[in-house]
């Protein structure tokens, strides 16, 4: 069954992967102005044999269907194409800006998810005492708060606070740790602000709901200790819906945090695909967003399985 | 002096000097650039790398504008105005290693004139014919006709090594020229890094160690970036950035007069504004000087066809009698014309805040004669209407020359490279060839003038207002000095504390 399953999941990746990759090839190649225009400018010196000279060198004087084969047949060899600005390869751009994204999502998922639960948890037992009031409305407005104004903010403030600590820009972790971490730190709290306020609400509500049911007050009537039926009994019960949010939070994050990324300067796939976009830069623009859409299913498909491990029930059926 | 004092003395002369090389300059720019090959280039963040740092031409731009020597030494002209021989510097190196000799001048401007090249460059080289290599360090240029501008236009000609005159990919990548900066590092999305080149020609240049200009598209974070030391430099700020910077203790706002300015384009090939006399009026209404308030913070001149930098051709805008504002007169004009008003039409709009804001004051100045709608567009959609001609009006920037006919000649000659609004007038287009083979200066000044006086109301093109080019500069940094043409060729004189 666990290899139906995966198989069943498979398949749904390559038609996924196989739509997306016709939307978005097409839809990069309808914007006004192609790759050529934006090369040439508005403001040089431009003849009509010029432009058509780069767009034949670019081969972007062929018709779709035939672009689109061209570049699909090499997708399925593993040559995403070259770029068409820089004249690298697409999958060496893309593994340069793949590990700040990376980096940033694993460490906002870990601080945001991490201190939901607790917080949530405690949200729950306060239910309406004075000091979850307050928490509570903390977290609302850490939803309603975007993150580029957290950041332009904290930035702001810690340049006037901490004069000459450097919180702008990226260094590889292996190049500089110290350095890698300290720049992490300002984005890494704008990103996961929101998403914080956002599961620790969640977790409140469907503890709320789980401490309500029948083997709560039997575990009660047991004499269980209230940590024991909190983290063990309620919250496991409480999980699936917080997983569920997780997953979907964590397949966005690695689409790049494009406008995080582009306050704190740091080079990761949102910025690399904006500025693909701008540039119509076609084959980087494709090769990014289908590398996006990957993740993005695969995370899913994790979140299905941890489904199974938290409730034994979902891998009965 | 004992032997000790001398060793002493050594030794502090050895230490300053370390002091002084151990050093990197920060400078932050909104975007990483498409390219560095310097033949290709067109972008301002390109060309901000690339010219006078990695690449020099054979003559340079001083920072009155004027023409000075490059890498070449000196020059002469032969009475006819054809043949212009240039005498290269000695013992110039290419950042590889080998020498730069007069075949590299002539690859260089082959390599430029290609047509498999496409360089955007090419027109500002076409009047050369034929380019002889004398000896190694004499190069002699013979040109169709006598051509002025030559000399400017070769300061933008980079000097390449021979071998890449047929390689188009190679140097967009890893650019190899004499300037005072070898490329050494480029990383996507995040830096491109230049390193100081050892063997420069100029002796003891440059001072810093190396130049590493980070790509922060958020204008705030350029802007905390140099209050806090991340950056000691942020080149053509936006005027509103400009002004928060002006109050902030540790870092000093230079300022000079923009070569590129604002301008609004008519389409001459779409009624009404085929009529000079609707062009006339339209300037008529317009009021520069609360354009300038309005969208530019104060910061700027208003504009005729030559900006006030060229000081040498520039005409005075009081000169100009459609510069004073008379809403009354303009509108009577129209009707004689039988015009019928109000005309509605649609303005596209570049995407940027100076030029997004001059639109909103300038479509409330003509409102009565022309309703204007305002259409901002994304810049691909606009290039695109730009080059197909698809437009009533637009609001635009262009980047300015040192030399009027330069601009003048593709942007208002009929048939010119970049003349989009379909411009056609005869008598402009004698005025221009003539301007372009007088090489006796007066006589050309007498040329440009009539054709400033007649562009600067019935032209194709209200030009609005000549901004103020900003960069922001550390005060740990020296030595640094604002160029008009925003090119950073003062960065060989740098030091940073």
């Amino acid at each position: 069954m666990r290899t139906r399953f995966l198989f069943s999941r498979l398949a749904d990746l390559a038609f996924v992967l196989f739509g997306v990759s016709i939307i978005v090839f097409l839809m990069i190649r309808l914007v006004p102005g192609d790759a050529v225009a934006i090369m040439l400018g508005a403001n040089t010196d431009i003849t009509p044999e010029r432009v058509a000279e780069l767009r034949g060198r670019l081969g972007l004087d062929l018709p779709f269907y035939v672009q689109y084969f061209n570049w699909i047949g090499g997708v399925l060899q593993g040559d995403f194409g070259t770029s068409i600005w820089t004249g690298r390869p697409v999958a060496q751009e893309i593994g340069a800006h793949i590990w700040p994204t990376l980096q940033l999502t694993l460490l906002s998922v870990a601080v945001g998810a991490g201190l939901s639960i607790p917080i949530g948890c405690f949200m729950a037992q306060a239910r309406g005492r004075g000091i979850e009031v307050a928490v509570r409305v903390g977290a609302i407005a850490g939803l309603t708060i975007p993150s580029f104004w957290l950041g332009i903010v904290s930035i702001f403030l810690l340049a006037k606070l901490l004069p000459g600590v450097s919180a702008l820009g990226y260094v590889p972790f292996t190049q500089d740790p110290l350095g890698n971490l300290q720049r992490m730190i300002l984005p890494v709290i704008a990103l996961s602000l929101p998403m914080l306020a956002n599961l620790s609400r969640l977790v409140r509500s469907a503890m709320l709901d789980a401490l309500s049911q029948d083997y709560i007050r039997t575990a009660k009537a047991k004499g269980a200790s209230q940590r024991l039926i909190v983290y063990k009994h309620a919250l496991r019960n409480a999980l699936i819906p917080f997983i569920t949010s997780v997953g979907v939070m964590t397949g966005y994050l690695l689409g790049g945090a494009i406008v995080v990324e582009q306050v704190f300067a740091i080079p990761g796939l949102g910025r690399l695909v904006l500025g693909a976009i701008a540039e119509r830069n076609y084959p980087l623009v494709q090769a990014t967003i289908l590398v996006m859409t990957s993740a993005f299913v695969i995370v899913n498909f994790l979140v299905d399985l941890l489904y199974a491990v938290i409730d034994p029930r979902v891998a009965q059926k | 002096m004992t032997i000790k004092s001398i060793a002493a003395g050594l030794l502090a002369t050895t230490m300053l000097a370390g002091a002084a090389q151990a050093a990197t300059l920060q400078v932050a720019i909104d975007s990483a650039p498409a390219g560095l090959d310097p033949h290709l280039i067109t972008a301002f963040n390109s060309v901000v790398i690339v010219q006078g740092n990695i690449y020099e031409g054979l003559t340079a731009i001083d920072i009155d504008l004027a023409v000075v020597p490059g890498l070449a030494e000196s020059w002469e002209v032969s009475d006819d105005g054809l043949t212009y021989t240039f005498s290269l510097r000695e013992g110039v190196t290419f950042h590889d290693g080998s020498a730069m000799t007069a075949q590299d001048v002539a690859a260089s401007i082959a390599r430029v004139q290609a047509e498999a090249t496409g360089s955007p460059l090419a027109s500002r080289v076409s009047p050369i014919t034929a380019v002889n290599v004398v000896d190694d360090l004499t190069v002699e240029l013979v040109l169709n006709a006598p051509f002025a501008p030559i000399l400017t236009s070769l300061s933008g000609i980079a000097i390449v090594p021979a071998e890449f005159e047929s390689d188009v990919d190679a140097l967009q990548q890893t650019p190899v020229g004499t300037g005072p900066f070898a490329f050494a590092d480029w990383q996507p999305n995040s830096y491109i890094e230049l390193t100081r080149f050892e063997d420069y020609h100029q002796q003891g240049k440059p001072q810093l160690d190396a130049v590493r200009f980070h790509f922060v598209p958020e204008s705030a974070t350029r802007q905390v970036g140099i209050t806090s030391g991340d950056y000691h430099l942020l080149p053509a700020i936006d005027p509103a950035t400009a002004l928060q910077l002006q109050g902030i203790p540790n870092v000093t706002v230079q300022e000079t007069r923009d070569l590129s300015y604002t301008l609004v384009g008519f389409n001459a090939a779409r009624e009404p504004f085929g009529d000079p006399v609707v062009r006339t009026a339209f300037n008529m209404m317009l009021d520069r000087n609360e354009i300038i308030e309005g969208a530019l913070f104060g910061a700027g001149v208003p504009a005729g066809p030559l900006s006030p930098a060229l000081v040498n051709w520039a005409l005075d805008t009081g000169e100009y009698a459609c510069y004073e504002t008379d809403r009354d007169a303009a509108m009577a004009m129209l009707e004689e014309a039988g015009v019928e008003l109000p005309v509605r039409l649609t303005m596209n709009v570049l995407p940027r805040q100076d030029t997004r804001d001059i639109a909103q004051v300038v479509q409330q100045q003509v409102s009565g004669a022309f309703e204007i709608e305002l259409l901002n567009q994304e810049i691909g959609q606009f290039v695109q209407d730009w080059q197909n001609s698809n437009f009533d009006l637009f609001v635009s920037a262009n980047g300015g020359s040192p030399d009027p006919d330069e601009y003048f000649y593709r942007t208002f000659r009929g048939g010119g490279s970049t003349n989009v609004f379909r411009y056609d007038d005869a008598e402009i287009d004698e005025w221009l060839d003539a301007g372009r083979s007088e090489t006796e200066f007066e006589a050309r000044k007498a040329i440009y003038d009539q054709v400033q006086r007649k562009l600067a109301c019935e032209g194709p093109i209200a030009h609005i207002a000549y901004g103020n080019l900003f960069t922001a500069v550390a005060n740990s940094v020296e030595g640094f000095e604002i160029y008009a043409n925003g090119r950073l060729t003062s960065l060989v004189d740098v030091t940073v504390q």
